[in-house]
């Protein structure tokens, strides 16, 4: 039987159908902090069920690591996009049309965007009070700031930093940004929910089947047990189809309506719905002459939105690896996860060590052109190597970050003369502590039935399985099949994210085999892998397994313009033993791939908190004719070696090799995406430093280690400074650049900034693009 | 309105409203699921159908204006077309959303060139998304499926792209 795939007989929850369903739209706010003040709607036709903030006021609140969500707000919107009340109808359309009948009416309050700016002072708290989650979700010491917007704050503490800096020759430092992202998988998020009796039952693609069943228990009040969800396959998650997202809603709505209800989300809404965490990460690198590190100083900051969902673990990963696979005797972390009153950031393929890699890996070059050390010479002197401790206390097993590394330089030719060439290595977490477990039954006609939580969402998840438990079992793999996790059936599991699954069910399957070899019939097995991290020093274990990858690319740049290609792109990750190749390779690809259009060009935008680009044709996602001209990886095995997740460690050590082969041209770009907008501004940067002297303080890497802010270095040059006509003698194709970037930068938060130029102008190229992209598209219709 | 046009080489009388896109009308009247709901703007290609051959976007085509037209999903190639084939050999998909867009406009380009380039293949394939980024085995899917027959068009292939060094 062909491929579900290539036939489209695979159903995805958008498929779902239920007798006598309903379905939901929701109302969403306009605004992104305001009071409540009425809602009305009393011309929505009858039949049609409105869903109330008083409909759900005797619900409890939800959130995996924090509890700071309800059901519907009762009192107050914290995001433009959050759900202020919803319908159900017995028709998409209807339930179009009656949203667009109830009329709110909201008091605006002051709002926050920015992650720097939530942090100060006088900044409009976000929440109040912050209350912890006590789900599984919140596995890690939460450190909350209580009335601040810092929801956590992670530290980690190693050596003493003063001393360190004190010692070294050699200072750099530097501040970047980088933004937040869509998830964009091709499926929405969809869900069908429906009660029976006090039983609740949720059909939804989620990653998170146990997390989103304790949520939704706790939101209602009833024991877990009286929650069922089941998880059909997905079509693309990366992190958006984690925790609860519209299930509380559809719930509730099937509670009021006494039937069950569909919900499918708009593209747009998925803007709305949860995004990648835009952060600001700064970077302090100490070294002796020789090359050797000798501190490290960072702080990062993860804009978690109005919710904090999984924030906290995403600013605690982006923090305890932000020093990279490195021997650095003293290491200082602050990281925070920050509310603001952006739409909620949670989960992202990478979680969180995008971010911070691009940070550290950027500066490793600073430093490196500050000693004059080959960058690649200044990684390998301290690179961690096998039996190396890490700065948060652990000792490093199956380490393999030199090869790697050498592969990845290998690959563009890496040589003394490195214009247009850049590295990246890194290393990233699973999620520890961490708890599989898994059952095999045997069918006794031949086959078997293998029950676990781990969901498809085209990583292959359900092929791997089947195939490790053939080889068990000393079967042919069709003779193995693995149903849809079902709450009500298959054995309680961590979730499906983190990279954990193919490794932590490798091994709980084998517990499972040997279990059913003995009893049988049924056979089960259960892993714990215990460790974590003390959230106050960030010693302890952070990470039972790591993930470990590298890159190399090689960039071609046109200076008058800013564009540049990436001509070459590597990364070797380290794969252990591969299992299912085909997928292993599409998931290595698919990763640098989306390392790639967060490189290039992805960037969600904002006006006073509402997204303005929320479609696929103002938000670019890599397209077939944006791969570069070579993209290739490996997956570095070793004999005997273990099974390794690998589905997110090609997309962080991407972004900093684009960024550092730029940075061998002298760009010095600080902000992802590296539009040529910024390329620009980097070249004229460069350019003004190579002719002037006296602007040397201005060049990020100063002796004193307290050099310039590469925000601040543009905002010189926008902000009417002596050096800010220079850019209006530019040739006009510069100022039409120079002003959609300024056009952006007033799009999303600091309108004083916009310096000449008008919006109208810089209306211009976005338009050009959007055709563009239209016209790509359509050039098959 | 009744809309009558033929799918898959079924005549159909379907009701539709005036104002509803062709996609809606597909997955609910049809059940033809694989087209797919993703940008609803036309231009990703998860909803794409042929009508009268040509590669359309369903998610911003009037239903009525099919009214008459001859319209092939992916269900309609019955699961061993030739591209079909190529696809599931190469492996080219993870979570296969976006699988019979690529497939169907695969299909087209096939018919219109039966030898692209690499250049060729990317640009005529850039209207489909992949968010998976499956677009190197996808690549390698169009080359395999080549001729009629897949296997024998494997050899032929040239492409700049590496594949994965394994093994150490």
């Amino acid at each position: 039987m062909a491929d579900a795939r290539v036939t489209g007989a695979i159903r995805y929850s958008q498929d779902i159908r239920a007798d006598g369903m309903l379905h939901a739209r929701f109302v969403r706010s306009p605004v992104a902090h305001a009071r409540i003040l009425s809602i009305d709607a009393s011309a929505v036709p009858e039949g049609v069920v409105v869903l109330r903030p008083e409909d759900v006021a005797d619900l409890g609140r939800y959130g995996p690591q924090i509890k700071d969500q309800e059901a519907l707000p009762q009192r107050r919107v914290r995001y433009a996009g959050d759900v202020v009340c919803a319908v159900a109808a017995e028709t998409p359309e209807a339930a179009d049309e009656s949203v667009n009948l109830v009329e709110v009416e909201y008091k605006e309050i002051p709002a926050v965007f920015d992650e720097r700016a939530a942090l100060a002072s006088d900044a409009p708290l976000v929440h109040e009070h912050i209350h912890l989650s006590k789900d599984d979700a919140a596995y890690f010491g939460i450190r909350p700031q209580q009335g601040t917007n810092t929801c956590h704050l992670f530290r980690l503490r190693h050596g003493d930093v003063e001393a360190g800096f004190e010692a070294a020759d050699a200072v750099v430092e530097e501040t970047y940004r980088t933004a937040g992202a869509a998830h964009a998988p091709m499926e929405p998020n969809a869900a069908v929910a429906r009660w029976d009796g006090d039983r609740l039952e949720v059909t939804t693609g989620t990653q998170t089947p146990f997390n989103m069943r304790t949520d939704l228990a706790g939101l209602f009040g009833i024991a877990e047990e009286k929650v069922r969800i089941i998880s059909p396959p997905m079509g693309g998650a990366f992190g958006a189809k984690t925790f609860v997202r519209t299930e509380a809603i559809a719930a509730a709505l099937a509670r009021k309506a006494e039937k069950p209800v569909k919900v499918v989300l708009g593209r747009d809404e998925m803007w709305m719905t949860l995004n990648r965490h835009p952060a600001t990460v700064r970077v302090k690198i100490g070294a002796r002459s020789d090359g050797t590190l000798v501190a490290c100083d960072i702080e990062c900051l993860a804009n978690t939105g109005a919710y904090a969902d999984c924030g906290p673990g995403v600013a605690q990963k982006m923090g305890f690896a932000a020093p990279g696979p490195y021997r650095i005797a003293n290491v200082r972390v602050d990281s925070r996860a920050v509310y603001t009153n952006l739409p909620p950031n949670g989960a992202f393929r990478g979680y969180g060590q995008m971010q911070s890699t691009w940070a550290r890996e950027r500066t490793m070059d600073l430093l490196a052109e500050k000693l004059d050390i080959d960058p690649l010479d200044l990684r390998m002197k301290n690179i961690l190597e096998d039996g190396d401790t890490y700065c948060t206390g652990e000792t490093m097993h199956d380490v393999h970050f030199k090869e790697l590394l050498q592969n990845a330089a290998d690959a563009v030719r890496w040589s003394g003369r490195r214009e247009g060439k850049g590295l990246c290595v890194m290393l990233k977490g699973m999620q520890t502590p961490s708890r599989a477990s898994i059952a095999v039954e045997d069918n006794a006609d031949g086959t078997y039935t293998v029950r676990c939580a781990t969901a498809e969402m085209g990583q292959g998840a359900k092929k791997v399985m089947r195939m490790l438990a053939a080889e068990m079992l000393g079967v042919d793999v069709e003779k193995i099949s693995c149903p849809d996790p079902d709450t009500d059936v298959v054995p309680y599991d961590t979730r499906t994210t983190s990279s954990r699954s193919t490794h932590m069910m490798n091994r709980a399957l084998k517990v499972a085999v040997a279990d059913l070899k003995e009893n049988g019939k049924r056979g089960y097995g259960e892993v714990v892998d215990g460790g974590g991290l003390d959230p106050d020093t960030g010693q302890g274990v952070a990470s039972s397994h790591w993930h470990q990858g590298a890159a190399a690319a090689e960039v071609e740049v046109d200076e008058k313009t800013g564009k540049f290609s990436v001509v070459r792109l590597h990364a070797p990750i380290y794969a252990g033993r591969v299992i299912n190749r085909p997928a292993a390779e599409l998931q290595n690809e698919g990763s640098m791939i989306m390392g790639l259009g967060t490189a290039l060009f992805e960037s969600n935008e904002f006006a006073d908190g509402q997204i303005t680009n929320a479609n696929l044709s103002d938000y670019n996602v890599p397209a077939m004719d944006d791969m570069p001209d070579t993209l290739s990886h490996e997956l570095v095995e070793r004999e005997g070696g273990e099974v390794q997740g690998l589905g997110e460690t090609a997309l962080p050590p991407v972004p900093p090799a684009i960024g550092n082969a730029l940075y061998s041209l002298g760009i010095h770009v600080t902000e992802l995406p590296i539009s040529p907008e910024r390329v620009l501004d980097a070249v004229d940067a460069r350019d003004d430093r190579d002719e002037t002297p006296a602007m040397a303080g201005a060049h990020p890497v100063s002796a004193d280690g307290h050099g310039g802010d590469g925000d601040e270095s543009g905002e010189r040059i926008f902000a009417g400074t002596p050096d800010g006509p220079v850019r209006t003698q530019k040739g006009s194709d510069r100022e039409a650049a120079g002003i959609l970037t300024e056009a952006k930068r007033l799009a999303t938060s600091e309108p004083s900034k916009l310096f000449f130029g008008t919006l109208g102008v810089g209306l211009v190229p976005i338009i050009v693009v959007w055709l563009y992209r239209r016209s790509r598209g359509s050039e098959k219709s | 309105m009744k809309v009558a046009f033929t799918v898959n080489g079924q005549a159909v009388e379907v009701e539709a409203r005036p104002e509803e896109m062709l996609l809606g009308v597909l997955r609910r009247e049809l059940d033809l699921t694989s087209v797919r709901q993703t940008c609803g703007v036309g231009v990703c290609g998860a909803c794409t159908a042929l009508l009268d051959g040509e590669p359309i976007s369903t998610c911003i085509l009037l239903a009525p204006l099919a009214e008459g037209c001859e319209i092939t999903t992916v269900e309609g190639l019955g699961g061993n077309h030739p591209v079909q084939e190529a696809f599931v050999e190469a492996q080219a998909f993870q979570c296969g959303y976006c699988t019979p867009g690529m497939i169907l406009t695969a299909k087209r380009l096939l018919e219109e060139d039966a030898h692209p380039s690499d250049e060729k293949i990317k640009t005529y394939m850039g209207g489909n998304l992949c968010r998976c980024g499956c677009y190197a085995k996808i690549e390698d899917a169009v080359h395999l499926a080549v001729g009629s027959s897949v296997s024998g068009a494997a050899g032929s292939r040239s492409t700049g792209r590496e594949t994965s060094r394994g093994g150490m």
